[in-house]
């Protein structure tokens, strides 16, 4: 698919729904058409005349991403633009990742032209004089209609367009359906009837938990936060930043996890190694709050439930609304230190929102998507999850991701905010000791970092 | 460390000092200790003692045997320390195979890593610490104590400078920024200063001197023999340490298809234990771990048959 | 060095070429220059350089907002107040006093045991006590810490069996001990043989009178073996004087397991890395490694006051 087509297609649904609030009714799937007009292009676009001149030219694109077998979807890129040769590299997972990318540009030696970039980094690299390539004007002007609100807030941010969403991680509840009904408890709708839930199920089960609370998890704990409305970080683009962990409904947040910590209602293991996966596997844990990249991953580690868990939404602080939050997914962005701008930006748009490209992240790689059109798309929906009885899992978080909450920010240094995480609120839990204690020393930990850096702390 | 040992005996050598020698003394000697030495009982609770320990050493190692026999899922579920279905074949193939070959390639580097630092490093170290050994020259000595000083220096303070200096020069991300770095061992220039010391014996030289000989050739020809066992103390160590380097192969290379192995492995292992579009990789770690430290142990037992060849420490009575 | 070997040299060359003296004596230089100069390159240039350049770095402070500036000691002051440095500091003093002495006195008995002649197997058994050096540290890290889990690993299980709670590997106190463990198993096998090849070059003359006096083979061991290769256990202990102060490896493939136990500053070597890589930090880092260093040089040199010391005694 041509980049041309797109832009006027896009164009001109913009215009015509443009107050809409009704994304999923705005998507549509199916062909594009072929108008052969040119498009009247907003003063800062790239014309596409140099476009297709730098498509044409030989050029070498280094790719840093973590992602499995994303040559698949950048070899469409490159069938399509045969004189582009593109190398990609996995150079970590998250933080070594990170702190290649930081020194790199730091040297100004080595590093890549586009970047795998998570939502919550985004800021760090847009700091000072920022190290991220302006998207704007090498982007189709109606990309925003592409993606839900929140999504397109998370990469458009103080006047700029830093990276082209990916995939995203909407929030919900996976359960062992078996577990639960033997213990006799439905699902919980609100996290009222969860804290009962745990109690009662604990009671039945010595050896088994309704939920883990991981003491070293900065971005689920966050995701909490993120779903009962606190918005603890902004970010103003320059110097000054929000430092607000610590406010009161943080504060119930962390308690209600906290108590059931203390309490021995709630296991508190470290997560993501191999006592883990083992304990999913052998039903220690009843519940997993997971994000929408969670289903694919339990089918791996867990493979002998199989069949046996279901997918859900979170608990709710409010009964009467529906609301998630996320935890990871990324963009593609391009480094403003690129020599290929044009090129670079033009992958990271083409494996993200082309079609194709798009539907391979979410069929093949499990990738969970962040564009309406892939949300929306029936072969996506409908797929039937063996490993959860059948459920049609896509379909529950995409439901999901229109719930999440809007206008989260992120501070310009979570390398920091997540590890020391781990030192303060995680070891409360880890230690199963005052959680809204822990929870205030990250806070003054943060908000100490903040003003040694020289930010403005409001 | 170079105060003479009072009267009591003379020890063969320079095990006075007291570092790994690979020398034992000559054959003859040896056969004549030995007959001389009064039969030993044996004691049994002495070996039964020792074969525990021995246990302990190697049991984390049966471990990783058994598992990498194991599939993904009994890794899981079964008991850890036996056999569960016999998978190894499958994991062995999934190793290779993994991300187009990326292990042996991993494998490659590492061996091009470690045996070009070990030789470089051994041969750098034999000429300077033989340097430090027989020539008093100006500022041998201030050269020296910074040699020494530098053993003392923790990595952490050098890495990020040095990187930023390989960036500056554009050397980050080959082969080079691991090998240079290598080739410096103070702790093998301080060895082989004390083995040179006494392995080669001044009227050596003073004989080739007097035909004439240059410095350089007498080095060459003359006491570079009687320094290999030494020099192969210090490739050996050097060797290993480089191969199983982390840190340093962390810090400076981006594209994996320069990663050593233990770089490789620690990818994959945090790749298994991420989130997001993560694998499930822990067969492949386990058994990619199994398989990246067979050369090592290969080696040991090769190098092992090497010690106890009983090489001679030169023409000169001890 | 022995004495009489660097008594001819001495004899010989200056007596009867006093008169070739500077020519031969500039060319034996020139020589020396020679086969010193290419180590000392490199090393100047992988040593010397960074260290000056980290020593430059830690004068001055980097900041997210407002770059660079010169601040002096500042950085000295800062770490020598800072709680998690000296933290670190001072876990590593109890992995000196602790581990050391555990590790090197097991060197010593398995070299003894070995050497003695008093038991079978003694290659094999010298062999696979080596091999775990062999291993590199993040595999050895990967087995242990599997080892140690706490639903599946085997202590667990054993011990779950026999009506008790999992041995508490990953606590507070308890990560301590582990990581000791694994230090102990990587390198017990590198001292041993340093400490062997000492005793294999021990001329058996030595303690042949005693054997002939009728002394027992411990005997033997205890009076003569380990105090003729004194040299070789300090050596020992010096050097693990020094790679204990620079542990790095362990720590930081165990975070992973117990993210919340070790944390960024378990030892001050992870926690200089942390601040280099983490929070951006290369400078506090720089100034953080160059105290390491000084305390290191202190202790060894105590390390080595001590003995020399005790040697003086005996």
């Amino acid at each position: 698919m041509s980049a041309t087509p797109f832009t006027r297609r896009k164009f001109l649904i913009s215009t015509a729904a443009a107050a809409s609030s009704a994304w999923f009714l705005a998507a549509c799937s199916g062909g594009e058409a072929e108008t052969p007009a040119a498009a009247p292009q907003s003063p800062s676009q790239v014309p596409q005349a140099d476009i297709d001149a730098a498509m044409n030219t030989e050029t070498t694109l280094t790719f840093w991403t973590w992602v499995p077998d994303i040559q698949n979807e950048v070899k469409l890129f490159t069938t399509k633009y045969p004189k582009i040769k593109v190398n990609v590299t996995n150079v970590g997972q998250g933080a070594p990742h990170y702190q290649k990318l930081r020194t790199a540009i730091q040297s100004g030696q080595g590093a890549p032209d586009v970047a795998q970039v998570e939502f919550q980094y985004i800021n760090s690299f847009t700091l000072g004089e920022g190290n991220l390539l302006d998207l704007t004007p090498y982007a189709p002007p109606a990309l925003k209609d592409s993606y839900p609100e929140w999504v397109w807030s998370q990469v458009n941010t103080n006047g700029g367009l830093w990276g082209i969403p990916q995939d995203t991680g909407p929030m919900g509840l996976l359960y062992r359906e078996d577990l639960l009904q033997q213990a006799g408890i439905e699902p919980p709708k609100t996290y009222e009837d969860f804290a009962a839930a745990a109690q009662t199920y604990r009671t039945k089960n010595p050896d088994s938990y309704l939920v883990n609370v991981a003491p070293s998890q900065a971005g689920q704990m966050i995701a909490y936060m993120w779903q009962a409305g606190v918005r603890p970080f902004t970010f103003d683009g320059q110097q000054t930043v929000k430092v607000d962990l610590a406010s009161e409904q943080a504060k119930s947040v962390v308690k209600f996890w906290g108590d059931l910590v203390t309490s021995g209602t709630a296991s508190n293991d470290t997560d993501f190694n191999d006592s883990w996966y083992q304990g999913l596997a052998n039903g220690k844990y009843a519940t997993l709050p997971i994000a929408a990249w969670g289903p694919v991953f339990l089918q791996g580690t867990a493979g002998k439930t199989s069949g046996k868990w279901r997918a859900t939404d979170l608990p709710q602080w409010d009964p009467s609304t529906l609301v998630s939050s996320n935890w990871g997914g990324s963009t593609d962005a391009v480094l403003k230190l690129s020599k290929n701008q044009i090129a670079a930006s033009q992958l990271a748009l083409f494996i993200n929102t082309d079609k194709e490209s798009a539907l391979k992240f979410a069929n093949e790689q499990f990738l969970f998507p962040a564009m309406k059109e892939i949300l929306t798309d029936p072969s996506f929906l409908n797929q039937e999850f063996k490993f959860y009885g059948g459920q049609k899992v896509n379909e529950k978080f995409a439901q999901i991701s229109e719930t999440v909450g809007t206008d989260f920010q992120w501070l310009p240094f979570m390398d920091f905010v997540y590890t020391n995480f781990t030192e303060t609120l995680g070891k409360a839990f880890a230690d199963k000791t005052d959680a809204v204690a822990g929870l205030q020393a990250w806070q003054d930990a943060c908000a100490k970092y903040a003003k040694d850096q020289g930010f403005t702390v409001a | 460390m170079t105060d003479a040992i009072p009267g009591k005996h003379r020890p063969a050598v320079v095990a006075a000092e007291g570092f790994p020698v690979l020398v034992e003394r000559d054959r003859d000697q040896e056969a004549q200790a030995e007959r001389r030495r009064p039969r030993k009982p044996t004691s049994w609770l002495l070996t039964v003692f020792m074969l525990i320990c021995v246990g302990y050493f190697l049991f984390p190692l049966f471990w990783l045997v058994v598992a990498s026999t194991k599939s993904n899922d009994d890794l899981f579920s079964s008991f850890g320390l036996w056999f569960a279905d016999f998978n190894l074949v499958e994991n062995i193939q999934t190793v290779l195979t993994f991300q187009d070959g990326v292990f042996i390639r991993w494998a490659v580097n590492s061996v091009i890593y470690a045996v070009v630092s070990a030789v470089g490093a051994s041969f750098l170290a034999t000429a300077a610490g033989y340097g430090f050994a027989k020539y008093q020259f100006p500022g041998s000595v201030a050269l020296f104590s910074i040699t020494l000083g530098a053993i003392m220096i923790p990595l952490a303070a050098l890495t990020v400078p040095t990187y930023l200096l390989f960036a500056e020069a554009g050397l980050t991300d080959t082969y080079w920024a691991i090998i240079l770095p290598s080739l410096a061992t103070p702790f093998g220039v301080f060895l082989m200063r004390v083995y040179a010391a006494d392995a080669v014996d001044d009227a050596l030289i003073e004989a080739g001197r007097v035909d004439g000989v240059g410095e350089l050739r007498i080095f060459f020809t003359i006491a570079l023999r009687l320094l290999l066992p030494g020099s192969v103390t210090v490739l050996l160590f050097t060797l290993v340490a480089t191969w199983n380097n982390y840190f340093l192969p962390l810090i400076m290379l981006n594209s994996a298809d320069k990663f050593p192995l233990t770089v490789g492995l620690a990818l994959w292992q945090s790749a298994a234990a991420g989130g997001g579009g993560a694998q499930a990789l822990f067969s492949t770690v386990i058994t990619g771990s199994l398989l990246a430290i067979i050369p090592l142990v290969i080696a040991f037992l090769f190098l092992q048959r090497y010690w106890q060849s009983g090489l001679a420490t030169g023409g000169v009575k001890t | 060095m022995s004495t009489l070997v660097n008594a001819a040299p001495e004899v010989a060359s200056t007596t009867p070429r006093r008169s070739r003296l500077t020519a031969a004596k500039r060319r034996q230089y020139g020589a020396a220059y020679v086969l010193v100069m290419p180590f000392f390159i490199i090393f100047v240039a992988m040593v010397v350089v960074p260290l000056f350049y980290a020593g430059y770095l830690s004068f001055y402070k980097e900041r997210l907002i407002g770059g660079t500036s010169f601040v002096g000691f500042q950085n000295y002051a800062d770490a020598l107040t800072d709680p998690l440095f000296l933290s670190g500091i001072f876990r590593m003093a109890i992995f000196l006093v602790v581990q050391v002495p555990i590790m090197i006195a097991l060197a010593l008995f398995f070299a003894l045991a070995i050497d003695s002649g008093m038991m079978k197997l003694a290659k094999f058994s010298r062999l696979a006590i080596f091999v775990p050096y062999a291993v590199p540290g993040v595999v050895a890290t990967l087995m242990w810490g599997y080892l140690y889990g706490r639903d599946f690993g085997p202590f667990a299980q054993l011990s779950r069996a026999l009506g008790f709670g999992p041995p508490p590997f990953f606590t507070e106190n308890g990560m301590l001990f582990s990581i000791m463990n694994i230090v102990n198993w990587e390198f017990i096998g590198y001292n041993m043989i340093i400490i062997y090849a000492a005793l294999r070059s021990l001329p058996s003359e030595l303690y042949e009178a005693a054997r002939v006096d009728g002394a027992s083979e411990p005997r033997v061991a205890w009076s003569i073996k380990i105090p003729a290769v004194r040299p070789a256990l300090l050596l020992t202990v010096i050097f693990s004087v020094i790679g204990t102060f620079q542990l790095f490896n362990e720590p930081k493939l165990m975070y992973p397991l117990a993210p919340n136990v070790i944390g960024t500053a378990w030892s001050p070597n992870l926690y200089a890395y942390n601040i280099a890589f983490v929070n951006q930090d290369a400078n506090y880092a720089a100034a953080l490694a160059f105290l390491l260093g000084i305390v290191i040089m202190i202790v060894s040199y105590i390390v080595q006051l001590s003995n020399q010391r005790k040697e003086r005694r005996s």
